[in-house]
């Protein structure tokens, strides 16, 4: 071992147990095992002390080299116990020895394992694009007091005003599963691709907030909330009790919240006041995030299993069996947005209204198509996909 | 005895009955049955070895100094912790007492720990007799508390520090594991005390069997043992309550003092 090659420290009087190892230990874990701390002292303690604590840490206590001056210079070898492992970067699956450490911290082995199922490098998008969504989210978050012209709500006939309560109460029914079904996930992920964990947070906040604005302005006109049907509540229980991480993004965030934004779309065309257009314009901008990370993903995982095309299908096809015969979009929201679009319960206005309802739903079709083929689908996986997609929008 | 190997431990704390439930499952895991009995104090230990109603004791210095005596030096070693290796004891003053050299003790007070701890009174003493101070002219303060448990609960090596601290006494003997972690943990003022002394080194504890244990038990339980790895999170876990990084093969130059000491004053 070379004495040259040694790090060199003073500790000056310091006693061991009075500041010293705050000087020693940190010298010595940045060395290998083997590496040589030299370290000055004028503390006769010391000499008593530090080959002690070598003991005890399984160091190596290796000289005392007394100095003119009357100090010594005390040689000590780095152990071979508690070197702490380099956690590397992007690349990589995780392990679950881990924990919360974060990407690039130095590890020491032999902790505990952590139930992070998600900690293949393939589970999760890249960080990078993940980064750059999440910090898209920081920005263009919104306060749904401040940024909503609560003031200009204005009074709206009996019937329009239900429909809005009713939209508004489908709409945050919706979103509070999506709100529900990231957060399923979170604590599965490996802190090493704590990016998608931050995301997610981002898009559990929107569906808060978005939640909470529909519930405000479904009361806001007076009016009260409507009904939630049965086909919602299957729907979206089958969403809920999704365990892979993929199939979660793929009919949540792909299939669900792409309808959404036509639906959203279609509200704002179609609200009766600059509060509920302002509503649908600024959910909308959230939910098409929501989108891009879901397509991100699953255009990612697509990429790195050969069979998950097929196993997305398999899924899309099971959760239609169970919706099977329950006929098609839930009565009261499509009564509704019906009313909606006729702007008032006219018989003349209402065909109008129904009209564009039969036009929306061939564009909530033809946007599930454009968004499976950018996912990574064919044009034949994608109509058939879009066509056994949920009648509950969502 | 039945194939499975019987191990005995003193339960000097709660964390014994974790560590040995531990290592139980771990040796089964590995293919060895193995079980364990708990003793309240080394002597009881010591007798049932010798009775032959356990395989194995897991034992302080004294104790395996005492199985090595009554078997007239036949008994088996079977390993010990790297801790075990090159243990000292200190003797500490307080920076007030006036105390520079060993020669400074006489008349004055040296706290000491339980009358059966090697680290904490049996070693200390000696070394002291060894470098010729005068101990019937240095007045002792003993704590001799947990006895039977050999000054494995550390407790009366605390109640030293604790007497140096307040002043009771002006020197005290711990063993230097002691001495370290209540110091890094913060909890030793170094302006008011400092190490005087160092003795020699001297081992700890070891596993002990009768030498009519049966060949295959010897191997099956050193298989075992010298395989758990402090990186391997389930053993790590045992390692760190029981003390250490790594088991190691016995060795016995290191309980030389001990029986010297238990020589001159008659401690058998």
């Amino acid at each position: 071992m070379s004495r040259a090659a040694a790090v060199a420290l003073d500790s000056g009087e310091l006693p061991l147990g009075g500041g010293l190892l705050a000087l020693l230990r940190p010298a010595l874990e940045l060395l290998a095992p083997g590496g040589v701390v030299a370290l000055r002292s004028s503390s006769a303690g010391v000499r008593h002390d530090l080959p002690s604590w070598c003991r005890v840490e399984r160091h190596a206590y290796l000289a005392c080299e007394p100095q003119a001056d009357g100090s010594d210079v005390h040689f000590i070898g780095r152990g071979s116990f508690g070197v702490p492992d380099a956690t590397d970067g992007d690349a990589g699956d995780a392990d679950p020895h881990t924990g919360f450490a974060p990407r690039g911290a130095r590890v020491e082995r032999g902790g505990p394992r952590y139930p992070f199922t998600l900690h293949r490098r393939d589970a999760v998008p890249p960080a990078q694009t993940t980064r750059q969504l999440y910090d898209q989210a920081i920005a263009a978050q919104w306060d749904a007091a401040r940024d909503i012209p609560w003031d200009r709500v204005r009074p709206l006939s009996p019937a329009v005003e239900r429909a809005v309560g009713q939209v508004m109460t489908f709409l945050a029914e919706n979103e509070l599963s999506a709100l529900y079904v990231p957060s399923k996930f979170v604590a599965r992920l490996h802190p090493a691709y704590a990016e998608t964990a931050m995301f997610l947070a981002t898009q559990m906040m929107d569906e808060s907030r978005h939640i909470d604005v529909f519930l405000r302005r479904a009361r806001a006109g007076g009016g009260q909330l409507g009904v939630s049907s049965v086909t919602t509540s299957r729907s979206l229980l089958s969403l809920l009790q999704l365990e892979d991480f993929t199939e979660a993004a793929f009919l949540l965030s792909v299939l669900g919240e792409g309808t959404f934004l036509d639906l959203l779309r279609y509200i704002e065309r179609f609200a009766p006041d600059e509060v509920t257009a302002e509503i649908a314009r600024r959910t909308r901008a959230d939910e098409s995030r929501h989108v891009h990370f879901g397509v991100l993903h699953v255009r990612h995982a697509l990429g790195c299993e050969a069979a998950l095309a097929r196993r997305l299908e398999e899924t899309v096809r099971r959760r239609a069996a169970t919706l099977h015969g329950i006929g098609g979009v839930p009565a009261p929201i499509q009564d509704a947005l019906t009313i909606l679009a006729a702007g008032s319960d006219a018989p003349s206005a209402v065909a109008r209204g129904h009209e564009a309802f039969r036009e929306l739903l061939s564009e909530m079709h033809a946007g599930r198509l454009k968004r499976l083929v950018h996912a990574g689908f064919t044009a034949e996986q994608a109509q058939l996909l879009s066509e056994l997609h949920t009648p509950n929008f969502m | 005895m039945s194939e499975s190997i019987l191990l005995g431990a003193v339960a000097y704390d709660p964390k014994v009955v974790t560590i040995w439930e531990g290592i139980r499952e771990y040796f089964r895991a590995e293919g060895v049955d193995f079980d364990f009995a708990l003793f309240s104090n080394y002597e009881r230990q010591v007798d049932t070895l010798l009775a032959g109603h356990i395989d194995i004791a897991w034992n302080t210095p004294l104790g395996h100094v005492r199985v090595q005596r009554r078997t007239e030096g036949r008994s088996r070693s079977l390993g010990m912790r790297d801790s075990d290796r090159d243990f000292h004891a200190k003797i500490v003053v307080r920076r007030d007492a006036g105390i520079r050299t060993l020669a400074d003790l006489p008349g004055k007070t040296l706290a000491v720990g339980s009358r059966d701890s090697t680290q904490a009174r049996i070693l200390p003493l000696h070394f002291l007799r060894q470098e010729g101070v005068a101990l019937d002219r240095v007045q002792l303060l003993p704590f001799d508390t947990d006895l039977g448990k050999h000054g494995d609960t550390g407790s009366s090596e605390l109640d030293v520090l604790r007497a140096l601290a307040d002043g009771r006494a002006q020197a005290g003997a711990v063993g230097d594991l002691v001495w370290i972690n209540e110091q890094s943990a913060g909890r030793v003022d170094p302006r008011l005390v400092d190490v005087l002394y160092t003795t020699p080194g001297f081992d700890h504890c070891m596993f002990d069997a009768l030498p009519s244990l049966a060949e295959s038990k010897v191997k099956a339980f050193q298989r075992a043992l010298f395989a758990m790895r402090w990186d391997q999170p389930a053993h790590r876990r045992l390692l760190e309550l029981e003390g250490l990084r790594e088991w190691l093969p016995p060795r016995e130059e290191g309980y030389d003092s001990l029986r010297r000491a238990l020589d001159e004053t008659g401690g058998w």
